[in-house]
């Protein structure tokens, strides 16, 4: 058994510093980006265009970033892109299957071209397969399959060669709801289980909230917040009421007693002032005679990343000072 | 390999069914030789389907023809047919035309075509890997294509020849043979590849090949034809004007024309550095007449021309990897 490595379990599995990204043609995709990914599966989030593919090709080595520096798992991303490759799985964003090949053909011979012998690769691809629940059908042609169980091989050749780091660049995209469901299973599954940290790029905010342990949010080329995903969604001071009926009648009641309701949705959002304002809440339910759903306090979303008027959520974004 | 799994991690791992691979990992050279073998095999149509290896397997059999044939009448104690040097010459430009034009393609635009070319430059070698890789497979390729019915042709012709000495007349016949058949597939294999690798969609590439050897042959030989076309009527108009006097000397061009329309086709170009190498001609079996010292000009154009099929092949990934 290989010694952990010295910073191997605290130390960030990715971190840029300053990382800018200029195309020809004054076209700018990372604008002084600083972040760090701790280990576990990180939700990279950002409208399309803000930079996360950018971002993958250079933590993969293929884009020598204009300024800056990025390290993944302590390699320099410039330097050493060959040993990067070796350590982390890349799951692109596009389809990138050939329709003619079994998919068991497939995944072993991408197994080979990550470093893989013969025989190993063989069994890996078998197995990554299995892992992916693709096992049954791994001897038929990719051109047969489901878009669903096409993302499944994408995420099967990333995961044959054993990698520390998967990055996964919209996993979910072309896929149906349930299929959308069953992928993020399996990335959680792959995250938490097979212990292998992840980058999971995605536009979509509602997926990143389910699976991710940490959250870093990017727009046009910065970084616009990074930090621990139960800091995003911790309890707020805000009390959410819902009732089904009445809600204008409870609106005006509360605001008699004192209180600041704002109607969000089909629920009133009261600010917490102390635990009188639960009282106040049951007593204006009670006496008015309304039919209450629900009575709790509120999470916050991660929509509201990007609201600015979202007061109590000024988190702390990474500064790799 | 360094992991950082220690050993709670790995046991939990283990519970649940995921194995790490910490057995022995290839370096880039094995993964280039590895992707290499994958493109020589699929060259040929294996690990594909029958219909993949229709083209390959009718092409070689093709030409394979002219060796069984001498071998058969060499057998009825007829002399040798087929030279090595020459080959077939016209089964050859032909074959080596519908083997490139079809199979190159078969190498490089079907991972164009499925955008499958991030994951290989997302894996442990450098960009220029992958054309490498193809440019290794596809020469090997055109090397069984060329030099297996030599061989043939080789072993054909000594079991019905006699003494040691004719043997050896034979292998030293036989070995520049096989240069010649190294420079064909050096070169044909860069200029398929690049041209295939030009587009995604293989009727286009095999299209294109095609065209550019079929076009690259007619015009040599058209240009011939006006370059000596021309130069008769100059020659009648200089007779003409000279008014019928006695014996005019007409200058005598025509062969510079014809070896410089030699240039415009690879086919006629490897006839032509062949014979500059060998000194000699050999007769009509040849595309062009024997250039003399005009060959280092053939050889020349070759090299330039290989140069720029294979900058242009390692250019297209270079700009393969930052696009895709």
């Amino acid at each position: 058994m290989t010694p952990p490595q010295p910073d191997g379990e605290a130390g960030p599995v990715i971190e840029t510093v300053a990382l800018s990204m200029v195309y020809p043609g004054d076209v700018t995709a990372l604008d002084g980006l600083t972040v760090r990914f701790a280990p576990g599966v990180t939700g990279l989030i950002g409208a399309n265009g803000a930079g996360k593919s950018t971002l993958i090709k250079i933590l993969l080595g293929l884009l020598e970033p204009t300024r800056g520096a990025a390290t993944v798992l302590g390699l320099d991303c410039v330097k050493d892109g060959m040993r990067i490759r070796q350590l982390v799985g890349y799951m692109p964003e596009h389809d990138c299957l050939p329709p003619d090949v079994a998919a068991s053909e497939f995944v072993t011979h991408m197994g080979r071209m990550s470093g893989l012998p013969a025989a190993p690769a063989r069994e890996r691809a078998a197995e990554a397969l299995r892992h992916v629940g693709l096992y049954e059908e791994r001897y038929r042609l990719i051109g047969t399959y489901s878009t669903g169980m096409k993302q499944r091989v994408k995420l099967a050749q990333a995961l044959v060669g054993d990698p520390r780091v998967l990055l996964l660049d919209e996993p979910t995209n072309g896929l149906d709801p349930a299929g959308r469901n069953a992928m993020l299973e399996l990335i959680e599954k792959i995250g938490e289980e097979f212990g292998i940290s992840m980058v999971v790029a995605s536009h979509l905010l509602g997926e990143i909230e389910r699976i991710c342990d940490h959250l870093v949010a990017i727009e046009a080329g910065r970084l616009l917040r990074a930090d621990t995903m139960s800091s995003f969604t911790k309890a707020s001071q805000t009390l959410v009421v819902e009732v089904e009926d009445g809600l204008a009648k409870l609106e005006r009641e509360l605001a008699r007693r004192g209180l600041r309701p704002r109607a969000y949705q089909r629920s009133l959002l009261v600010p917490i002032g102390g635990d009188d304002t639960y009282d106040a809440v049951r007593d204006s339910v009670a006496d008015l005679g309304l039919p209450l759903s629900r009575l709790e306090r509120r999470r916050h979303q991660v929509e509201e990343l990007f609201r600015d008027d979202s007061a109590d959520l000024t988190l702390e974004a990474a500064d790799a000072g | 390999m360094p992991a950082d799994t220690t050993a709670t991690a790995a046991g939990v791992i283990h519970d649940l069914g995921y194995r790490r691979y910490d057995g022995p990992r290839l370096g880039r050279a094995q993964i280039v030789r590895a992707l290499a073998w994958h493109s020589f095999r699929s060259a040929f149509g294996f690990g594909r389907g029958a219909k993949a290896k229709v083209i390959p397997v009718i092409a070689f059999v093709a030409m394979l023809l002219p060796a069984v044939v001498n071998a058969a009448s060499m057998a009825q104690g007829n002399g040798q047919v087929i030279g090595y040097d020459t080959y077939q010459p016209l089964l050859r430009d032909l074959v080596m035309t519908i083997f490139v034009a079809v199979q190159a393609p078969e190498l490089v635009s079907r991972d164009l075509r499925s955008r499958v070319l991030p994951l290989y430059f997302a894996r442990p070698m450098k960009t220029s890997d992958y054309p490498l890789a193809k440019y290794i497979a596809f020469t090997a390729a055109c090397l069984v294509m060329i030099e297996i019915p030599l061989l043939l042709l080789y072993l054909g012709t000594i079991v019905n020849v006699h003494g040691g000495a004719a043997v050896w007349a034979q292998t030293r016949e036989f070995i520049p043979g096989l240069l010649v058949g190294l420079m064909w597939a050096v070169v044909l294999a860069a200029i398929g590849l690049f041209l295939a690798s030009l587009t995604g969609r293989r009727a286009f590439a095999t299209g294109m090949v095609a065209i550019f050897f079929l076009a690259t042959y007619t015009l040599a030989e058209i240009l011939l034809q006006v370059e000596n076309h021309g130069l008769r009527q100059q020659a009648a108009q200089a007779a003409q004007s000279a008014g019928p006097g006695p014996f005019h000397i007409v200058p005598p061009p025509v062969p510079m024309a014809e070896k410089i329309s030699g240039l415009f086709s690879p086919f006629t170009l490897f006839d032509g550095v062949r014979m500059w190498l060998s000194g000699h001609g050999t007769g009509q079996s040849d595309n062009v007449l024997y250039p003399g010292s005009f060959g280092a000009v053939y050889a020349v154009v070759l090299v330039v021309l290989l140069a720029a099929c294979l900058a242009g092949l390692f250019a297209r990934y270079r700009k393969a990897a930052r696009l895709s």
